[in-house]
Order: C-alpha cells, then sequence, then structure tokens
C-alpha cells in the first residue's frame, strides 16, 4: 500500500483485502466438511441405501437367482396367504413378550448392585461378562442346557428334549435371549442408577415412603429414559440380533417353530434360492424396526 | 444419635441386627445372580475336560480335547482371520467416522444436518433386510472370494453408529478451540489431525472396544460373505462346525472358550469404554 492513500482508502481497501481471505476460510471450511463426510456417505449408501432400495425391487420379483419374473406389488398379497409367514410373524410377536423380563430382571439385578454390598464391583464384572461373548457360543451351551437329559431335564427331573419339540423350542430360545440381554440391560440401569441423587431418595425415606414407594415413585421415573434405551435395545435385539442363536440351537425349527423375520430371510434365500420372497421379508423386517424406531421417537418428542 | 456418645465410637445404627441380615440376603441374592451368569463358561471350561464318552456318561476327565483341538479345528488360521477382519473393519470404521464427525460437528457445510440424518437413520436398517441385495453385489464384484466383502460390509453397518458418536464428540469440544487453530494457520484437515484427534482418543476407544467385540463375535456376515472356509473368522468356523453336529461337544466347548477369551479380555480391559458407548445420548 502506498503512503499517498487516504486514511479512508486505507481502511477501505483493507477491508476489501480481508474480505477474498474470509471468504476463502469459509468456503475451504465448507469443501473440507464435505469431502470429509464423503468416504462415511458412500460407504453407507453403496452398501446399506442403496441395497435397501435393490431390496424394495427385489421383493416384487420372483427371482432364484438366474430367472427373475416380475410380480408387482402382487407379490406381498400372495405372501400373506402363505400361513408359514404368519407363523414367523407371530414367532416374532411372541419373542417381544419377554421383552419385559429383559427389562425387569436387569432392572432388578441393578437395584441389587447399587446397593453397594461388599464386592458389588466384582459382581458387576461378572454380571457383564456374559455380554462379552458370542450370542453363537452361549447358544452352542443353551443348546446342551436344553437338550434331552440335559442339565435343564435334571433340574425338573423332566425327560424332555425342550428345543425339539415345537411347544418348547421357542421359549427355550426366549430365555436364553433374557439370559443374552441381562448384562447390557443391568449396565444401563446401574449407570442410571448412578446418576440418582441419592438425597432424593433419603427426602422419600424421611418422609416415611416405604423402599418400595421410593423405587417406584423416586427411582424408576428418574431411570425413564434408561428404560427407553433398555426397551429400544431389547425390541431391535428381538427383531435383528437372534440369528445366531436360531442358526446354533433350532436351525428355526421344529417346523417353523423358532423361525423369525430375520432367519427367514436367511433361510428363504439361502436354503431354498427364492432371493425374491427373501428380498420381500427383508422389506417386512425393515417396516417391523421402522415402525419400533418411529414410536420410540414420538414417545422422546412427545416429553 | 445421643450428644454424650464418645466421638471415636462407631454410631450404633438402630436395627443393626436386622440391616446385617438385610445385607447378608442381598450378598447370597448376588451370588446366586453371579452363578447364573457364569454358568456358560462353567459348562464351557468342565465339558471341555471330558471326552465324548465321557460327557455322555457323565463320569471321568481327559485333556484329549484340548491336545488335539488344533488337529481337528484350524483354530490359529480362525484367529488370525478373526483379527485381520476386525482389524482392517476397525480402522475403516475408524476413518471415515473420525473424518465424517468431525464434518458435521465443526464444519457445517450445506446439507451437512441432512446427510448427518441420513447417516445415522441407516442405524435403523437391520443386515437381514438388505441381506439378498448386499450378498448379490458384493458377489458380483467378486469380493466373497477374499476378506474384502465381510471387511466392506461390518465397515458399513458399524459407522452409522461410530459416526453418531464422534459427532456427538466433536460437538463437545469448543468451537473457538477450532478457530483457534485455524486462526493460527492449521488447515482444517491439519486442525482435525492435530488439534481434535489427540483430544478424541477416549471416542475412538469407545469405537473400538465396542466394533471390537461386535465384529469378532458376528457370524452372518462371515457366514455369507466369505465363502473360503479358510478365511472363516473363528466364531463363524465354531457356528459351522456346531450346526454340523458331528463334531464332539467337549471339543467345541474347548474351541468355544478359546473364541470367547480376546473378547472377554477387551472387554474386562477396556469395561468402561463399554459402558460409555452403550449408554451414550441418554442424559447425564
Amino acid at each position: 500500500m502506498t503512503a499517498l492513500v487516504t486514511p479512508v482508502a486505507q481502511s477501505r481497501s483493507s477491508v476489501r483485502a480481508e474480505r477474498p481471505q474470509r471468504m476463502r476460510l469459509s468456503t475451504q471450511r465448507r469443501l473440507t466438511g464435505l469431502l470429509l463426510s464423503l468416504p462415511a456417505l458412500a460407504l453407507v449408501v453403496g452398501l446399506v441405501v442403496i441395497p435397501i432400495v435393490q431390496a424394495g425391487y427385489y421383493s416384487m420379483t420372483t427371482w432364484n437367482g438366474i430367472t427373475s419374473t416380475w410380480i408387482g406389488p402382487g407379490a406381498y398379497t400372495q405372501t400373506f396367504h402363505n400361513p408359514a409367514f404368519w407363523q414367523v410373524l407371530t414367532n416374532n410377536g411372541l419373542l417381544l413378550l419377554s421383552v419385559p423380563f429383559a427389562l425387569a430382571i436387569p432392572l432388578l439385578i441393578a437395584v441389587l448392585l447399587h446397593e453397594r454390598v461388599r464386592g458389588w464391583r466384582f459382581f458387576r464384572s461378572v454380571y457383564f461378562l456374559p455380554t462379552a461373548i458370542s450370542w453363537v457360543v452361549i447358544g452352542m451351551v443353551a443348546e446342551r442346557f436344553f437338550a434331552y437329559q440335559g442339565p435343564l431335564d435334571k433340574i425338573l427331573g423332566t425327560h424332555t428334549d425342550f428345543l425339539g419339540n415345537s411347544s418348547t423350542a421357542l421359549l427355550s430360545l426366549a430365555i436364553t435371549f433374557v439370559f443374552s440381554m441381562i448384562g447390557t440391560n443391568t449396565v444401563i440401569f446401574l449407570t442410571g442408577l448412578a446418576t440418582l441423587d441419592s438425597t432424593v431418595q433419603e427426602a422419600a425415606f424421611v418422609d416415611g415412603a416405604s423402599r418400595w414407594e421410593s423405587f417406584f415413585h423416586v427411582t424408576l421415573p428418574h431411570l425413564k429414559r434408561f428404560v427407553q434405551l433398555a426397551f429400544i435395545l431389547t425390541v431391535i435385539s428381538a427383531f435383528s440380533a437372534l440369528f445366531s442363536l436360531i442358526f446354533v440351537m433350532t436351525g428355526g425349527g421344529p417346523g417353523y417353530s423358532t423361525t423369525t423375520m430375520e432367519f427367514f430371510v436367511y433361510q428363504t434365500g439361502f436354503s431354498q434360492s427364492q432371493f425374491g420372497t427373501a428380498a420381500l421379508y427383508g422389506i417386512i423386517l425393515f417396516v417391523m424396526m421402522a415402525i419400533v424406531g418411529i414410536g420410540q421417537l414420538k414417545v422422546i418428542r412427545s416429553e | 444419635m445421643s450428644t454424650l456418645s464418645v466421638p471415636l465410637a462407631p454410631p450404633a445404627p438402630p436395627r443393626s441386627t436386622a440391616t446385617r441380615v438385610r445385607r447378608a440376603l442381598l450378598f447370597l441374592a448376588m451370588v446366586v445372580v453371579a452363578v447364573v451368569m457364569l454358568y456358560p463358561f462353567w459348562f464351557m471350561i468342565s465339558t471341555s475336560f471330558h471326552t465324548e464318552a465321557q460327557y455322555q456318561s457323565g463320569h471321568g476327565s481327559s485333556l484329549s480335547s484340548w491336545t488335539s483341538l488344533t488337529a481337528t479345528i484350524p483354530i490359529g488360521q480362525q484367529l488370525l482371520n478373526s483379527t485381520l477382519i476386525c482389524a482392517a473393519s476397525i480402522g475403516i470404521i475408524l476413518v471415515v467416522s473420525v473424518s465424517a464427525g468431525f464434518a458435521f460437528a465443526k464444519l457445517q457445510f450445506r446439507g451437512s444436518q441432512g446427510i448427518f440424518l441420513a447417516l445415522v437413520g441407516a442405524m435403523m436398517v437391520p443386515l437381514q433386510s438388505i441381506l439378498i441385495p448386499e450378498y448379490v453385489n458384493v458377489s458380483r464384484l467378486g469380493l466373497t472370494s477374499n476378506y474384502l466383502g465381510a471387511i466392506l460390509v461390518y465397515a458399513a453397518l458399524g459407522t452409522p453408529f461410530a459416526t453418531f458418536l464422534m459427532t456427538t464428540y466433536f460437538r463437545g469440544l469448543p468451537d473457538e478451540l477450532i478457530e483457534a487453530a485455524v486462526v493460527d494457520g492449521l488447515s482444517y484437515p491439519a486442525t482435525l489431525w492435530q488439534v481434535a484427534l489427540p483430544l478424541a482418543l477416549p471416542a475412538i476407544a469407545t469405537v473400538t472396544v465396542l466394533q471390537f467385540v461386535q465384529i469378532w463375535d458376528d457370524l452372518l456376515v462371515g457366514l455369507l460373505f466369505l465363502q473360503n472356509p479358510s478365511e472363516r473368522p473363528i466364531t463363524v468356523g465354531l457356528a459351522v462346525l456346531a450346526s454340523g453336529r458331528t463334531t464332539s461337544v467337549p471339543l467345541l466347548m474347548a474351541g468355544s472358550f478359546i473364541s470367547a477369551v480376546p473378547a472377554m479380555a477387551v472387554y474386562l480391559g477396556f469395561q468402561r469404554y463399554l459402558v460409555r458407548g452403550l449408554t451414550l445420548g441418554v442424559g447425564k
């Protein structure tokens, strides 16, 4: 800048000199932001979003891996006439009945741990330990546990093959599922209890509330968001994480008595090579999950 | 408490016997729960020290399933496969989720909110819903005949939650920190690398531990996207053996125990990161 420029001009020109710099910085920021988010976006679009669109298309065809015929939305009405489909859907519904147990038992355990009895840290680790092992491994142990003349038969004094019997197979699966969820849900509730202000509880006691009353009127309302989290996690798991257990324990049988929608997709696609129908079941599963997710969002928003 | 009590004497709580009985009962209840929760481990270990015949009859013990383990199940190779697949998938997940998380939290651009929501929304899509097209696409690209197919699928499935977690974490860092670095002349990528990344190590640990346990323990992806049996991870190898129902139970249990050790070690060592990941998003 020359000395001839008046102060006014000088300040004006310095603004002019600064503006492109600032513009460049914000452009740079936006551009970097876009570029940095692209790899994640590409990965998820390529391997999740595009396939879900494809699944929607496949679901309306009779594709067996080699030949494919377009049926259109009629494929769905055809499915609704398939009794196996309804049995599978019923199994999913019945498994939902295990969700209260998968929440209540961990809640009780968390409350026990929160009493901070001697060694509670050790017990906490022990209770969470099964969470680390694969449901494949849990399923293998459970298969022996429920087997004919297995440990459960000995405990109950019965002679039943619990997994081979269509009236007890799903219940056995549900019990294994509840067991598998205990560690995760206990930790969620325990984290929630740790945030509880103990003075509030003491105040309740001073006011003459019983342990029971203080639990239902102070503790439980406080844990609401943690219960919601455990609930959604448990329902998602019931719908989409049982594959390992079913694969190892029953293979979906006897008949369709332990086949859930997620296993039905695998079975239909890879045992029967009906890719089109399998894709359709996948879409149904997606809709089920979406209903749970949207329901959950509504509950959270309404608060 | 009376004001006359000697300060050093322990305060005698009223109904101390009742309290003591209550504590003892609580302790007993916790022991009972511990027995139930440890049952799978006890079953695996005790069963593995039998032969098949001994397991059926319930008498005697033997080391045979441990000595013949490596001859029957390619456990070394499978552990290596698991490690390789976990490492590669987690590597990809970390790179894409850290950079995307930083972008969504600190480098807002037009549409960043929408892209973020779309990515997080992908969490609601279970693999089974897209299983058929995913399998067809990946095998048409020839990726099921090597590790790459499974690695990419794991990476894509893990990315939405990891991105959500990283974004939440980076949002907690003050904007001034980033601005100061940029004013000092650092480019945005350099700011991420030199300023934000070192601060994000706890979140990175959380993502790593969560994903490790998840991928190590998974069955479905490894079962379908690794067509070559010699590339199977240990969990998949065991599940396939178990479903064949020809392998002896003690042997399977020995293998299961081995497969569980790394995940248990990671879990016990990094428990607090797992817990943080599980309860993220719930108010404090």
